[in-house]
């Protein structure tokens, strides 16, 4: 499974003014719906007898994640190492990992999230998909696997279709998929024996074109709510809801 | 190059998609799966229909959207189009990604303010950190955007009758659908509401359901919750979560009842007209982007605003 270490959105300080973003004081954090996605694997890598590969790829602060990952049931940790300040997007993300996981043995299934806490952006579990040349699944939150048959619940706008594939193949998963379980004591300290590897990019050969972002990132500021935030906290109930019912008609919203 | 090629499944976003991609370049072909959709896209003003057939009768899996990725692909490459513009649902999302990942080009997740610049290179604006920032992107040659509903009018042109080129392709049939079902009970549908009362964890006891209930009756609102009142708690069904990774509503009015405000569920309502929060912590995160902070408990409040709303009837 692919996992991403990111900032922790809440504790992103966004300039009133300018709108500058100062993440420098953000914690970094496994993807929270990626917490998720850890626990999915590992139930079905328990039904495959399989191991289950924990696979990131980021700058050298992304290590940190590796005991995480380790401690939510991941049997191996494997970091791919961006060159520190080099920018990733989906297409440099998606080929290194389609090159970590051809350096893996024996590969069967590749569980990534729909998206990313920071960027959200539905991409890298079907480009991943893609570039292997596999069936990808997408937006699934029910998995089994039968020998070498896959079979998914999707949620697609209203509706649940269940699909079936061969293996290899590709998955990305909705945060239902199942539970994100707080390690208990014993699962963390477990961790710190269980093998974890750094890989630097480099060490992948792969082309420049394919470790090229193909955008350019030219702007990036915080977003600034234009609500009124009127404050209604003096007085009893009624006082408020009083207020606040004026305050609704006068904007026409009752 | 030759303008830009538009997809989706659904011939009502496709249109919208024509809509936007009318107002960045001269050619706008919009590519379609079937014949019921190529007619209703005739009538948008498009340069041209594409309509994608799988070759050979009755193919297994020609039904899934997904299907015809390389079909896809392989007609952005072949034609040069400048940008491929899909319509952001769960398939358009894969098929947008995949298609990228084909060409080996960008692609731009949820494009807004997408800008053709004067030296042939492109701009788009993206949302990152679930709404909590506005990232700009520039990008030269071919590349793909998903563009989400509602962000422009379906082109609509009557009388108009673009010229409708049928091509035979071959269809991906790994994925085999087995069943599919609907999963929402008649009558709900958040993304139409006009007004939302929203449960969060603070009022997520099973008997506060009723609290919020009434409120919704007597706003003529629909009832929604955060992901945890539906998830961990099991109180409302996953399909009334709003947030990142559930329902976006565009309501005249949002109430929220003991929201925290997590940003993850506030972008699922930022296009919301007014927003009111109900909280007994003056510093929850939801009292930042709300137009009203009430700060009480709801317990309390809310059957006073049910009072009162339905005095106003």
């Amino acid at each position: 499974m692919c996992f991403k270490w990111v900032a922790a959105e809440g504790e992103l300080r966004v300039d009133p003014v300018t709108r500058a973003v100062d993440a420098s004081r953000a914690r970094r954090k496994i993807s929270d719906y990626d917490r998720n996605t850890i626990e999915a694997a590992r139930v079905v890598a328990g039904s495959m007898g399989g191991e289950l590969v924990g696979l990131t790829f980021g700058g050298p602060d992304a290590r940190t994640g590796l005991k995480d990952a380790l401690s939510r049931g991941v049997d191996r940790a494997v970091h791919v190492v961006a060159d520190e300040g080099a920018r990733a997007d989906g297409h440099v993300t998606a080929h290194v990992l389609a090159a970590q996981v051809r350096r893996l043995d024996d590969v069967d299934l590749v569980l990534c999230t729909e998206g990313a806490s920071d960027t959200y952006a539905h991409e890298t579990g079907p480009r991943l998909g893609e570039l292997l040349g596999w069936p990808v699944v997408t937006n699934v939150r029910e998995l089994t696997v039968e020998g070498r048959t896959l079979r998914a619940v999707r949620v697609v706008g209203v509706d649940l279709e269940t699909v079936e594939c061969d293996l290899p193949a590709l998955v990305t998963v909705v945060p239902e998929v199942a539970p994100a379980p707080i390690p208990g004591l014993r699962s963390v300290l477990g961790a710190a024996k269980k093998p974890s590897e750094q890989v630097p990019v480099a060490d992948l050969g792969l082309p420049a074109a394919e470790v090229t972002a193909r955008t350019t990132v030219t702007s990036f500021l915080g977003y600034v709510a234009a609500r009124r935030r009127v404050v209604l906290a003096d007085g009893d109930a009624q006082d408020k809801v009083d207020a606040l019912v004026a305050g609704l008609a006068q904007d026409g919203v009752l | 190059m030759t303008g830009i090629y538009v997809f989706s499944e659904d011939p009502r976003l496709a249109a919208e998609l024509v809509t936007t991609a009318a107002a960045l370049a001269d050619e706008v072909h919009v590519v379609c799966l079937g014949a019921d959709a190529a007619r209703t896209l005739t009538a948008t003003g498009a340069t041209s229909v594409v309509v994608l057939e799988a070759a050979g009768p009755g193919t297994v899996g020609a039904r899934r959207p997904e299907a015809y990725v390389a079909a896809l692909a392989g007609l952005v490459r072949d034609r040069r189009a400048d940008l491929l513009a899909v319509g952001a649902t769960v398939s358009g999302w894969e098929i947008a990604a995949r298609v990228a990942a084909l060409l080996d080009c960008a692609l731009v997740s949820e494009a807004s303010v997408i800008t053709a610049l004067p030296d042939g290179a492109w701009q788009a604006e993206r949302v990152m950190y679930a709404g909590g920032a506005v990232q700009t992107e520039t990008w030269s040659g071919t590349a793909v955007v998903t563009v989400a509903a509602g962000r422009a009018v379906a082109a609509a042109v009557p009388g108009s009758t673009s010229p409708v080129e049928v091509i035979a392709v071959d269809v991906d049939t790994r994925v085999r659908v087995v069943s599919r079902t609907t999963r929402v009970r008649a009558g709900v549908d958040l993304a139409s509401a006009a007004r939302v009362v929203c449960v969060g964890m603070g009022l997520a006891e099973p008997g506060d359901l009723a609290l919020a209930g009434d409120l919704a009756d007597a706003l003529d609102a629909e009832v929604a919750c955060t992901r945890p009142v539906a998830e961990d708690r099991g109180l409302l069904p996953t399909e009334r979560y709003i947030g990142i990774s559930g329902a976006h509503v565009h309501p005249d009015l949002y109430v929220g009842l003991g929201v925290s405000g997590q940003v993850q569920h506030t972008v699922g309502f930022r296009d919301a007209k007014v927003v009111v929060g109900i909280n007994t912590s003056p510093t929850a995160p939801l009292f930042a982007v709300c137009d009203y902070a009430v700060v009480g408990d709801a317990h309390e409040i809310v059957p006073l605003l049910a009072a009162a709303v339905r005095a106003r009837r």
